[in-house]
């Protein structure tokens, strides 16, 4: 159970996070979704006690980090994967790790075994790729068995088997019991894995909610409607209360109206259908509308730069 | 692979908790672990005994030619901690890089996510540094004492009647040496040791200071080496006043085998009241550098 009321944080005349209010619960993964520089890494690193809230607090399992007693058996984190002694081997750096907590130097080739990195245990972790580091920083984060993980990012950097393993492994983990929280810049990702979500974006909160709720309460309800008597569809749908846009290949996005009207209206018309089907929203769509005027570095299509 | 359940039972997790001697044995697996530590520590050993052998050896050489001045300096334990100088830095790196490296990979954001009391990992990186470097200091020192006094007995030295004067080694025919019961001999090759183990202690503290590789080895430097420059072009009055409390001079103090030298009488402070002062120097930076890393996002 992590536990958020109205953080706040500035850095100089950059306010990164701003009455954050939001709370993860135990036994499923919360998503921990926003755009780059939204101010999730900041929120994280402020549930670790690493950086100070300028107000607010934020507490693990009821406690501030700072009154954590065995802080690594408690909360385990993957914040950076990079941030690795480029000279020491894998072993060694979980150990040190372990040694802090008291925890047994059997765990360490558990978790090694755990991410599959045993083979390259010996290693030095400056010649891992980035994958290797996640794995490592995985590895580091249940040295203690926590019953709270907090990852930030952590499929960046794997291929496909990897991202696969990541998702089911935080899925088993949070069907142990534990509390994960997980962010991402990937909607579609979050789609996959997460049962809960905490949205922000410029470092407040949009939501804090389930995958399901957020999509079906941000999105209007479409459908897809393609007939060769469009026009005069349209006339009908409109007089009926719909709202129209005609699509560029001549299919009609409907809203205010359900399938089945849409369908009797097209008899009463006398216009044959050949496509009637309910537009689901992805959760990427949903997320892009909501913080479309949230979004700090907004890129350039080729076709803006050169106009 | 997909679960995390532990097969290795974890000790009691109720009692106690996370403290300095968990992160003692974490410091210490991280300090030699990696290999510049060792690197470090043999340029340390084999500078101290290989500068002891040569300068001993070039200045006992000497001896013959020297008019009654530099007889008067010729100081047999001095030649043989001519290797401190170059050890200082060495040290001093040793002592920033143990805090410095993790500012520069950020792996003290993972050092200061799994003890939540900061100054505990103050505490035990200074501990670590201190223990390894006292050790070596202290054997290297001893090491390099023996040593120089061999080079100087194979060119014919021989040692003065105890409680001799400064008058007695000038007008002596044979070259000085010293046994470690002489007057001061003994303290002044520990003290040559402890000095190093208060400078990379200080050099640790800065390391906390400034996070930074880089900045803490120049700063580091700068006060070592630069400072005495400094002082050295002020008007003579004033740098009289400074120049026994830079940390070299303070360095210079501790070694000096007093009751033999004259030349340094009332320039410098005695070797005891230089270790207190230097350790004071050090006090204070572990004082500040304690409560920056309290107060500081990591």
């Amino acid at each position: 159970m992590i536990t958020a009321d109205r953080l706040a944080k500035s850095y100089g005349s950059t306010r990164a996070v701003n009455d954050l209010t939001f709370a993860v619960r135990a036994g499923v993964v919360t998503g921990f979704l926003g755009p780059n520089g939204s101010g999730k890494s900041t929120t994280m690193r402020m549930v670790m006690g690493l950086d100070h809230p300028d107000s607010g607090t934020v507490t693990i399992g009821g406690k501030r980090f700072a009154d954590l007693r065995w802080p690594l058996r408690e909360v385990g984190a993957l914040l950076e994967a990079k941030a690795i002694h480029p000279g020491r081997s894998a072993y060694n750096h979980l150990l040190a790790l372990a040694q802090t907590n008291s925890i047994p130097r059997t765990r360490v080739d558990e978790v090694l075994g755990l991410v599959g990195l045993e083979s390259v245990a010996r290693r030095k972790a400056g010649k891992f790729s980035l994958g290797m580091s996640q794995r490592l920083g995985i590895a580091s984060a249940l040295l203690g068995d926590p019953g709270v993980l907090l990852f930030d990012e952590p499929i960046n950097g794997l291929d496909p088997e990897g991202i696969l393993w990541v998702r089911n492994l935080l899925k088993s983990l949070a069907a142990e019991g534990r509390t994960i929280f997980v962010s991402s810049h990937l909607m579609s990702e979050m789609a996959l894995t997460a049962t809960d979500l905490v949205v922000i974006g410029r470092g407040q909160l949009i939501a804090d909610t389930t995958v399901a709720d957020f999509i079906s309460s941000n999105t209007v309800a479409t459908v897809l409607v393609r007939t060769p008597g469009a026009d005069r569809l349209a006339d009908s749908l409109r007089s009926a209360g719909a709202t129209v846009r005609g699509r560029e290949d001549g299919a009609l996005l409907v809203t205010g109206l359900d399938a089945a009207h849409i369908g009797d209206l097209a008899l009463e018309a006398g216009v044959a259908l050949h496509e009637l089907s309910p537009v689901q929203a992805s959760l990427e769509e949903v997320f892009m509308d909501l913080t479309s005027d949230m979004v700090d570095y907004h890129g350039q299509s080729p076709l803006e730069v050169g106009a | 692979m997909t679960t995390a359940t532990v097969a290795t039972p974890m000790p009691a997790f109720d009692n106690g908790h996370a403290g300095l001697a968990n992160q003692v044995r974490s410091e210490w697996t991280k300090l030699r672990s990696v290999r510049s530590t060792w690197i470090c520590l043999v340029i340390v050993f084999v500078a101290g005994i290989g500068l002891s052998a040569l300068v001993s050896n070039v200045e006992a050489g000497q001896w013959s030619h020297l008019g009654l001045a530099d007889r008067a300096s010729f100081d047999p334990v001095r030649f043989s901690q001519t290797g401190s100088f170059l050890s200082q830095f060495v040290v001093g790196v040793l002592g920033a890089l143990i805090i410095t490296s993790e500012y520069a990979t950020g792996s003290i954001r993972t050092t200061l996510a799994v003890m939540s009391k900061r100054p505990t990992v103050l505490a035990a990186k200074l501990l670590v540094i201190g223990g390894v470097v006292a050790v070596v200091a202290e054997v290297t020192a001893f090491a390099s004492f023996f040593v120089g006094q061999a080079v100087l007995l194979a060119h014919g030295a021989k040692v003065l009647p105890a409680g001799s004067s400064i008058l007695t080694q000038v007008r002596s025919a044979t070259i000085p040496y010293v046994s470690l019961s002489d007057g001061g001999a003994l303290r002044a090759v520990f003290l040559s040791g402890i000095y190093l183990l208060l400078l990379s202690l200080l050099a640790c503290a800065t390391g906390f200071v400034l996070r930074h590789t880089a900045g803490a080895i120049a700063a580091f430097v700068g006060v070592i080496l630069v400072l005495p420059l400094i002082v050295s072009v002020l008007p003579s009055s004033v740098a009289q006043s400074f120049e026994k409390y830079l940390p070299s001079n303070l360095g210079l103090a501790m070694t000096l085998v007093t009751t033999r030298k004259t030349d340094f009488a009332g320039v410098l402070f005695t070797p005891w009241t230089a270790v207190g002062l230097l350790l004071v120097y050090t006090v204070a930076a572990v004082v500040l550098a304690g409560w920056l890393l309290v107060h500081r996002d990591a």
